[in-house]
């Protein structure tokens, strides 16, 4: 039986409030249960995601990477929905790769892009009913009834006064033939999307018994630090290991994967051996680089070249009103994950098993497979929760490193990365230079032209994709693997901009691309990261070129039904705009990215020179809150994070290498520094979107333009630093 | 290498290992115990945080060799029992963790604030846990756990485990001042 096309999911939107849905998950004819991952002896397992034990336990496959943004609480929400089931009783594992765990746009099984709820939505409910609906038809069969007479809640079937705990069904459930479609329960009926719930991982995570990679897989392997080139694209001269190898505690030091591994029987020898190391490399590509040589290089491009348009609508206009010309520059920034870049390989022969952080157990297959030179299918990857990911763990880098290691020296091998190697050693997000130039006239902006000057990410990426897109499985998903990848991700360096609901009478957007060797990277919220402070800074310039309130302005050229007008509206109505405290100023900023609407306004006192941020005001469209908390937390997850680069961070480069190491020169926000934050969220039945990135990209703005409003100084550059300070 | 000595979390521990190895890889990778989490390795960013004879430390940087005969407490001892501390309680009440990673050391040094400043203020709060960077942005909630633990403990109702050599060293206190 064929699956049905995955795009449909597009038409989810019927399914917010209940009804058929479209047989996403409902997959048994072509997969039979010994496919499936992790079958538990006897239970009722009618697709990847779900399993009901013979003693009635209900276990999810996590086909998401948990790296803080509330996947667990998604999934057994979503789950613990169609069955009726308290989603805090469901058990929880983190996936294998399956296929059936394939996230339908990006065809491979990521977690990233805020996608995963939105994406989910239908696939697990779905799975769920499926389950369902093959308790109610064992238990018709059972009471001999019609399965629409049954009710199934808190794990028990119910017949009027009768009643069973599933686990008596379990036996002949397995035998139901599989629905051809489900219906799912109306919104009406929700007991636990939309509510408040306690994390399922908060007790873990309290106790210190939460497994992050770097605990687990065998606890006897050796540690191993790998030396890494400092140049980027530079390579391995020589090393003098001295009489290293001849120390009880080390067991080798030999050349790996261009750089110089010491294994030991623990992190501290191999390190203090490592750091004791006489290494010789030669510069490679960036030699000579600065931080200042790549600014100067891309405001050459930008002069010099036209680059692609990406974008060209309306008709231009007369000439007439007043033309703006400003540029901006974001810098190179690290992930900075609290968790460094970890894994353990146990290889042997022609299979080999892995234990990471990772947002894409296939990419991580994939990765290790070509890199051993052995078939995908027989590289196990087990995952864990993730000591954060933003994007970082996307590249399997360190995987591959921990297997070519543990090959090299013939036993198990946990790879950890110092905060130096992970500062130094990122997939970094991209800087970017902007040029705006727009005609303003009567308050309105007649004409918006952008220039965009950046490295582009794919060159970097694509390669690591690139092993995920090839398993021997699926042969013909390549292109249309990396197509959609292309399509999901939708160039981003234009996004924000090229796809701005902004109404001007005539925009275009080009871009230039930069030709920089730098390992780049999806960084949290991507192209929308520099983009959204870029847009709202040259709004709010606009704005106070027109002599125009910046709220009202951004309105003003909004159409009617934008969301973010509504949002907008909504700070009105709330009374946060135009009332800071004597001495406090505000800056405004509204932005869209991965389908979530944010508004944001900052509240900002300048005192010698320092920025304080002292509230953000923040209003979200995603839809349906699926799990309020998590929208809450996640927000303001991002906000802070954000606040990092908007005030503190960035990465520069001197001779072609990397100058920052720790947190003493990459610093981030503390909590003696973080404003009061409120979130409200829009009411709203519409599918949910995402969170985890969308929190992000206004900060910056909104902080630069409220410190405009106290002080004057129109700030164009991240990190934001005052004149004289 | 060398031999060296602790109480930890009520037990006693032998261990081996050079004088410099810092106290953090000891009981990670010896004693097994990997709540305690490697962030920076120089005592930047908190994830390390245990308590050595009732003070926080950042244990990446603090060599074995100064903690031979002393008492640690790391996140898995913190409760002293099956009953969760009241800090612990409210991260949960909170939903205070994301990704989880730096919350053993931050409740560490919630911990050792609220040890020696039952009721703290806003800004003792801001103040004690600026040394514990939280990447996910968790600060507002552990800042209203912090409270909510306070006010826990303020009401009596709970009280910390007092063992020997802390009773030892509190008599100790006393006699010196």
């Amino acid at each position: 039986m064929s699956r049905v096309n995955r795009r449909s999911f597009l038409k989810f939107s019927a399914l917010a409030g209940g009804g058929i849905s479209l047989g996403f998950a409902l997959g048994g004819c072509s997969d039979s249960p010994a496919s499936l991952p992790d079958s538990a002896e006897g239970a009722v397992q009618p697709n990847a995601f779900l399993q009901l034990t013979p003693k009635g336990q209900l276990i999810l496959q996590l086909h998401k990477a948990e790296m803080g943004q509330g996947v667990i609480e998604s999934m057994t929400t979503l789950a613990g929905e169609e069955l009726n089931w308290d989603p805090n009783t469901i058990e929880v594992q983190f996936a294998e790769f399956h296929p059936e765990f394939r996230d339908p746009e990006m065809m491979l099984m990521t977690t990233g892009g805020s996608s995963s709820l939105r994406t989910s939505m239908p696939i697990v409910r779905e799975a769920a009913a499926s389950l369902a609906h093959v308790l109610k038809a064992a238990a018709g069969r059972h009471w001999s009834v019609d399965a629409s007479r049954i009710v199934l809640q808190d794990g028990e079937v119910i017949y009027g006064t009768e009643r069973l705990p599933v686990a008596a069904l379990v036996p002949t459930a397995i035998n139901e033939p599989l629905p051809e479609t489900v219906s799912l329960k109306p919104a009406a009926q929700f007991r636990f999307i939309g509510k408040r719930s306690v994390r399922h991982d908060a007790l873990k995570k309290s106790t210190g018994t939460a497994d992050f990679g770097i605990d687990s897989g065998p606890s006897d392997a050796a540690v191993a630090v790998l030396v890494r080139c400092p140049y980027f694209g530079g390579k391995l001269k020589s090393f003098d290991a001295g009489d290293l190898k001849q120390q009880a505690d080390i067991i080798d030091v030999l050349e790996v994967n261009g750089g110089v591994a010491v294994v030991a029987n623990g992190y501290w020898p191999a390190r203090k051996a490592a750091n004791s190391l006489s290494v010789e490399w030669s510069k490679g590509p960036l030699a000579g680089t600065s931080a200042d040589t790549i600014r100067q290089q891309q405001r050459a491009l930008l002069d010099d070249k036209d680059g692609l348009e990406r974008l060209e609508k309306g008709e231009e206009p007369e000439a007439g009103g007043v033309t703006v010309v400003r540029e901006y520059f974001a810098p190179i920034l690290a992930h900075a994950t609290m968790e460094p870049q970890n894994a353990v390989a146990v290889v042997s022969g022609d299979s080999a098993e892995i234990w990471c952080p990772n947002q894409g157990p296939d990419g991580v297959q994939g990765a290790v497979a070509r890199a051993l030179g052995i078939d995908p299918s027989n590289v196990t990857v087990n995952s864990c929760f993730l000591g954060g990911g933003f994007g970082r763990r996307l590249v399997p880098d360190y995987a591959v490193e921990a297997a070519l290691i543990a090959k090299a020296v013939d036993r198990p091998v946990r790879l950890i990365w110092s905060r130096e190697d992970d500062t130094r050693h990122d997939f970094y997000r991209p800087p970017a230079t902007i040029r705006f130039t727009a005609q303003l006239n009567n308050g309105r902006i007649e004409s918006f032209r952008s220039k965009l000057v950046a490295p582009g990410i794919y060159a970097s990426m694509t390669p690591w994709i690139a092993g995920a897109a090839l398993p021997p499985w699926v042969p013909g998903a390549v292109p249309e693997t990396l197509g959609s990848l292309v399509a999901y991700v939708d160039p981003p360096a234009g996004e924000g901009i090229n796809d701005s609901d902004y109404e001007f009478g005539y925009q275009e957007a080009r871009f230039v691309r930069q030709k920089l060797p730098l390992p780049l990277g999806f960084w949290r919220s991507v192209g929308h990261s520099h983009n959204g402070f870029f847009m709202e800074s040259v709004m709010d310039e606009l704005a106070h070129e027109a002599k125009a309130d910046p709220l009202q302005f951004r309105i003003d050229h909004l159409p009617e039904d934008s969301p973010r007008r509504r949002l907008l509206d909504m700070i009105q109505a709330a009374g946060e705009w135009g009332n800071a405290p004597a001495g406090q100023f505000q800056g405004i900023a509204v932005h869209e990215s991965f389908h979530t609407k944010v508004a944001q306004v900052a509240t900002v006192s300048v005192e010698n020179g320092q920025i304080k941020v002292h509230r953000v005001f923040c209003a979200v469209d995603c839809g349906l809150a699926v799990n309020p908390d998590v929208v809450q937390a996640q927000i303001e997850g991002g906000i802070v994070f954000g606040l990092t680069a908007a005030l503190k961070g960035e990465i520069t480069l001197e001779d072609g290498r990397v100058q920052q190491s720790n947190f003493h020169d990459y610093p981030m926000m503390r909590m003696n520094e973080i404003p009061e934050v409120e979130v409200q969220v829009l009411a709203s039945s519409e599918p949910p979107t995402g969170v985890g990135e969308p929190g992000l990209p206004p900060i910056a703005p909104a902080v630069a333009n409220a410190v405009f409003a106290a002080t004057g100084q129109r700030l164009r550059e991240l990190p934001l630093r005052l004149a004289n300070s | 290498m060398a031999e060296f000595r602790f109480q930890i979390n009520g037990e006693q521990a032998v261990v081996d290992a050079t004088p410099d190895t810092p106290l953090l890889w000891v009981v990670r990778e010896q004693l097994g115990l990997t709540g305690s989490k490697f962030g920076c390795g120089m005592g930047l960013c908190g994830a390390c945080t245990m308590h050595m004879d009732g003070q926080a430390i950042r244990s990446c940087s603090m060599p074995v060799q100064l903690v031979d005969g002393k008492t640690v407490t790391t996140i898995e001892g913190l409760s002293g029992g099956d009953e969760l501390h009241p800090l612990q309680q409210a991260w949960i009440d909170q939903n205070v963790p994301q990704c989880g990673y730096c919350q053993s050391g931050q409740i560490m040094s919630a911990a050792s604030l609220l040890a020696r400043d039952p009721n703290p203020s806003d800004d003792a709060i801001r103040s004690a846990m600026s040394g514990n960077i939280c990447r996910c942005g968790t600060y507002s909630r552990i800042h209203k756990a912090i409270k909510q633990a306070a006010s826990a403990q303020v009401s009596g109702v709970w009280e910390p485990p007092q063992s020997a050599s802390d009773a030892l060293a509190a008599e100790q206190r006393e006699v010196q001042a």
